[in-house]
């Protein structure tokens, strides 16, 4: 298997291309942040520390996703470097403003579609391309998120770009499947990330509360009573890519422990 | 994935089914115990033959429901921390032929069996101080309607099977029983009606399914034992499509 993962330099991607690099699979991790290159010779340090041999490989890249000719060079590169791609998964994202619409930029607006949408629809575009050509199927599986099937006061941009991230994805199950190629969408929850801290400080700061009290308000609000982890999200994403998911496409699969039920 | 179930006691209902059939055979490959349950004998004693113990049960009687569980829990040494709740039955019946009768059979077996199986897994569950997952197959037919195979009493069941399920997830979840179902679409198995105008069925899956084909039930069981492993630890009250796309919509 040869994978693609945007957004890997931390976080879920980095937890992603973690799994599918035990499972087997050389793996391209992809980042805006040169951060990157550092977790993907982590990563091919740890495999074949722990006897993945096969000469596996561990590449990283700097792009940013939502650049249609960087993107475009680095799904080139990224094919260049493992001999093809047969599983994108993108989770490269960012949180937006955390403003009401009324007070948010239209530069702020466009920010957050343009990397949480459009940087999805560009990686698909590039990767899908090369897969048909390949002509031996694949998988796709894009982040979107529970807050793209909820609003949230406050998150309009990110709501509406991760709403569009799962449309996107039907569409592009539909016109793939004659390829072999499945698209699936994950919608995680609350997950303990950066950006999901980030949210947090600022709730905080705005309802003049601490961090550790939206922190347990959070937990408090879903029922399995904690966040969701990297190791939840890439538990979902390694069944999704796997021939065991041949017949799943053009889903929207929740991890968000209980919080939203699809 | 060999051993990702290692140590998982699993209760799989409709054992002889086809799709519990390969539920089981799926779980025993990965490492679970198993327990058939099938009201059924004759085919449940054949399908044992893959390594499960077989347990004669009526989904639909309560009595008859808390006994099996009581009896796998003794066959598993403990009690069952996977349950599929696979029993079920496919009536073909246009809404104003629909009797009270046949709406109530069909009720009986795909939602109150499932309800009552629920039920009895988790409270020893939760007697034992112990987490568990819940698998339950509903189908497509919960999600869409179908006016060319009309069977409005099994897609209420199923849609009532959705809604059980996201209950079973909300109430069970503080006791870390997650509970999630499978919707599979057009299966190759003996309960398919779609494929019995084979040119008719060849066009549906021409035109009607992205992936154009029929689906495993060993496709389903991928999908449910994925759901019962420690893979799916942070999803409960889900609905998980196995259809080829079709609700792709």
């Amino acid at each position: 298997m040869r994978a693609i993962v945007t957004g890997a330099a931390r976080g879920l991607g980095a937890a992603i291309a973690g799994r599918l690099a035990r499972d087997g699979a050389d793996v391209v991790l992809l980042d805006v942040s040169a951060d990157v290159t550092a977790a993907a010779d982590r990563l091919a340090a740890g495999v074949a520390g722990a006897g993945g041999g096969r000469g596996q490989v561990a590449v990283g890249l700097v792009a940013d996703v939502s650049d249609e000719i960087a993107s475009a060079a680095a799904v080139d590169r990224a094919v260049g470097a493992i001999g093809g791609v047969d599983v994108l998964v993108n989770n490269a994202g960012i949180g937006g403003p955390d403003t009401d619409v009324t007070g948010t930029s239209l530069a702020e607006f466009r920010r957050v579609l343009d990397v949480n949408l459009t940087g999805t629809f560009l990686m698909c575009r590039a990767a899908a391309t090369v897969m048909i050509g390949q002509g031996s199927g694949g998988a796709i599986v894009n982040m979107g998120s529970v807050f793209g099937q909820q609003g949230v006061a406050g998150g309009a941009g990110y709501c509406a770009s991760k709403a569009g991230v799962a449309l996107l994805t039907h569409s592009l199950a539909l016109e793939l499947a004659p390829h072999g190629i499945r698209a699936n969408t994950i919608a995680p929850g609350n997950m303990a990330t950066e950006m999901h801290w980030d949210e947090l400080r600022s709730r905080a700061a705005r309802s003049g509360t601490t961090f550790d009290e939206q922190v347990e308000l959070v937990k408090a609000s879903v029922p399995l009573g904690r966040h969701g982890t990297g190791g939840d999200i890439a538990g979902v994403v390694a069944w999704l890519v796997s021939p065991d998911a041949g017949y799943v496409t053009g889903q929207t699969i929740g991890v968000n422990g209980g919080i939203w039920f699809s | 994935m060999p051993g990702r179930m290692a140590g998982r006691r699993a209760l799989v209902t409709g054992g002889a089914g086809a799709i519990g059939l390969a539920c089981a055979r799926r779980l025993l490959a990965e490492g679970a115990d198993v327990v058939l349950l099938d009201r059924n004998a004759d085919a449940l004693s054949a399908a044992a033959g893959i390594g499960a113990a077989p347990v004669a049960c009526d989904i639909r009687d309560p009595g008859a429901v808390a006994a099996a569980v009581t009896r796998a829990a003794g066959l598993l040494n403990g009690p069952a921390d996977v349950l599929v709740n696979s029993a079920g039955v496919y009536r073909i019946a246009p809404l104003l032929d629909l009797t009270p009768g046949e709406w109530d059979d069909v009720l009986a077996v795909n939602l109150r069996g499932t309800f009552l199986a629920g039920r009895a897994m988790a409270a020893a569950l939760i007697a034992a101080g112990r987490p568990g997952a819940i698998v339950n197959i509903s189908s497509t037919a919960g999600l869409v309607a179908d006016a060319a195979e009309p069977s409005a009493h099994y897609n209420a069941s199923k849609a009532g099977v959705l809604a059980l399920t996201r209950q079973m997830a909300a109430e069970w979840a503080p006791h870390g029983i997650r509970a999630n179902a499978v919707c599979p679409g057009v299966i190759d198995t003996p309960m398919l009606r779609m494929m019995d105008d084979p040119a008719a069925g060849a066009a549906y899956l021409r035109t009607g399914v992205p992936q154009g084909r029929l689906g495993s039930a060993e496709e389903v069981a991928a999908a449910v034992v994925f759901l019962a492993s420690d893979d799916a630890s942070y999803l409960t009250g889900a609905t998980v499509p196995v259809d080829g796309g079709v609700t792709a919509i």
